[in-house]
């Protein structure tokens, strides 16, 4: 393990110097800013454009709290699983790809610290950008919208951090199993829509799938999810993210010869 | 003692044999020069001894404990850290204590030359540099054996000069084997000769042994014109062949000494620029060897 704290700070540096470290949480911030904000002014936006016919009378039901931070996490459930995707892929086939890599292989080094330390900074960078999302859309909901309980919000935004994890490991174990960052991260997609595509056809009564991670998170907003079936889900949900941390690791020893020399 | 001993090393990618029963030794405290055409197999012998590679048969045996230091032919760095950053976690990573890491590292940097450059982000070296850099992470922690692919060859002469020199400074610790396609350096650096072409090994041994085996050592006398050369050959009884100006006298069992030789030239009064004893370059006996497969 001792290992794993070099590694760590090589990525602590990469990160900070290649920006990660501030533009992933700036999209979040904005992607948790824009919903509340959009929805606020939203009759004020459309006079703007003067998109409405002459007379039209359209009434805008305000939205409650809790249906604009669903709003936020839909965005981030788009926007932000691909932003997250993109910016990780290449994290272990690019270093491959580059050769980078190389010069770390020839060491004796430990493949588990590896592709902890990468999975560490990846992930404290990806919970960081998306508690910084939340926090600022519940901000603006509060300021512009009615109150919501911010216990709420922190069991909503906890629940949904174990899906964003699940998914950002299945990038990494992607990037360590495949040639090149593209594969990696179409590879991550695939499995994400198809898995979510068997969960919507044949999973209704599976009801500890970790593919309903967000939907018990959002649950969180309005009362609380079926304990069973949430404590369920999480718990395989983090089975599936060890499985993946091994698989990753394992993949990236299997794949040493493939760097470029 | 040996430090590692390679037996029957094979590697096949689909039908092809990249490297085929490939046999030899290192023994402590030498330089061996792995030497061949393009495609001969060198880098993929390289990466199965430094442990990237598997091969598809035969064993690699290392003596006990022991520490390597590898360097690629085209080492890439991660450009945003600084060329003391690196090699600190080079050394890390080899197992060199953390207290002590920085302090290697600076020195090995020091070492190489880059004294002036340790701060600065590796994404701003110039190609020279970065073959330094590479050399350093190579050293830094001491290893006992040295594995280099082509280590000069993307080098100015200058640079070549200070490298070499570098390695033969190196050389009282540690046992080396590279691989170069620059004859007249591996001359200078090498107590064993390995000879590659399309995967084996075509010629090995000591560069005295490699050179009396091949060497083919002659006497050249020049002559003012091809003419006089050519008068010279038809009138004496050796064996003889005639180049240009000069007239070669191969050095064997029947042909004249060199005493003969002068004693011949003059006595006959033969008006010559010069005379000489050449054995074949390194070069040329490559040339030969690789010819003759």
């Amino acid at each position: 393990m001792k290992q794993f704290g070099i590694l760590l700070q090589k990525e602590w540096r990469e990160n900070v110097r290649n920006y990660k470290i501030f533009w992933i949480p700036c999209v979040f911030i904005l992607l948790g800013i824009t919903e509340p904000v959009v929805n606020y002014f939203m009759p004020q936006i459309l006079e703007a454009s003067g998109g409405l016919p002459e007379g039209a009378v359209f009434e805008f039901p305000t939205p409650s709290p809790d249906q604009i931070l669903m709003a936020v996490m839909e965005q981030f459930q788009t926007i932000g699983i691909v932003v997250l995707i993109l910016a990780y892929m290449g994290t272990i086939a690019g270093e491959r790809k580059s050769g980078t890599a190389t010069l770390l292989y020839v060491r004796p080094l430990s493949f588990l610290s590896y592709f902890l330390s990468k999975w560490t900074m990846a992930a404290a960078i990806s919970l960081i950008s998306l508690w910084l999302g939340f926090l600022a859309g519940y901000y603006y909901t509060l300021l512009f919208f009615e109150e919501l309980e911010f216990s709420a919000l922190l069991q909503m935004v906890g629940s949904y951090s174990i899906w964003i994890l699940l998914i950002l490991t299945l990038t990494l174990a992607a990037s360590a199993i495949l040639p090149n960052g593209g594969l990696a991260a179409a590879a991550a997609f695939a499995v994400y829509l198809l898995v979510q595509l068997a969960d919507g056809l044949l999973g209704a009564n599976w009801t500890i799938s970790p593919m309903k991670l967000p939907g018990y998170a959002a649950a969180w907003l309005t009362g609380n999810p079926r304990l069973s079936e949430f404590v369920g889900a999480i718990g395989l949900a983090l089975l599936a993210i060890i499985g993946l941390i091994v698989l990753g690791s394992w993949a990236a020893w299997k794949n040493k010869a493939k760097t470029k020399v | 003692m040996s430090l590692m001993e390679v037996n029957n090393l094979t590697k096949q990618y689909g039908q092809e044999l990249a490297v085929e029963n490939l046999s030899f030794g290192l023994e402590k405290g030498t330089a061996t020069a792995l030497i061949g055409p393009n495609g001969a197999g060198k880098t993929t012998t390289l990466s199965m001894l430094a442990d990237l590679l598997s091969p598809s048969s035969g064993t690699i045996s290392l003596a006990d404990g022991l520490t390597v230091g590898f360097l690629p032919q085209y080492p890439q760095f991660f450009p945003w850290l600084t060329a003391l950053e690196f090699t600190e976690m080079a050394a890390r990573l080899s197992g060199v204590d953390t207290k002590k890491a920085r302090l290697q590292a600076m020195r090995t940097l020091e070492f190489v030359g880059l004294e002036g450059a340790m701060r600065k982000n590796i994404g701003a070296f110039s190609g020279g540099m970065k073959q330094r850099l590479g050399l350093a992470q190579a050293i830094v922690h001491e290893p006992k054996l040295l594995l280099l692919d082509e280590p000069i060859s993307a080098l100015d002469p200058t640079g070549r000069r200070e490298i070499m020199d570098l390695l033969k400074s190196l050389q009282q610790d540690t046992t080396i084997l590279y691989s170069t396609h620059i004859l007249n350096d591996a001359e200078e650096m090498t107590d064993q000769l390995l000879f590659m072409k399309d995967g084996r090994l075509i010629e090995h041994g000591s560069l005295d042994e490699v050179k009396s085996r091949h060497a083919n050592p002659r006497i050249r006398i020049r002559f003012h014109n091809p003419a006089e050369a050519m008068k010279f050959a038809e009138e004496h009884p050796w064996k003889t062949y005639v180049s240009a100006d000069s007239v070669y006298l191969s050095v064997d069992e029947e042909g004249p000494g060199m005493q003969q030789v002068l004693y011949t030239l003059s006595s006959e009064k033969q008006d010559i620029l010069g005379v000489e004893f050449q054995t074949a370059s390194l070069e040329e006996i490559f040339l030969k060897v690789v010819a003759g497969q």
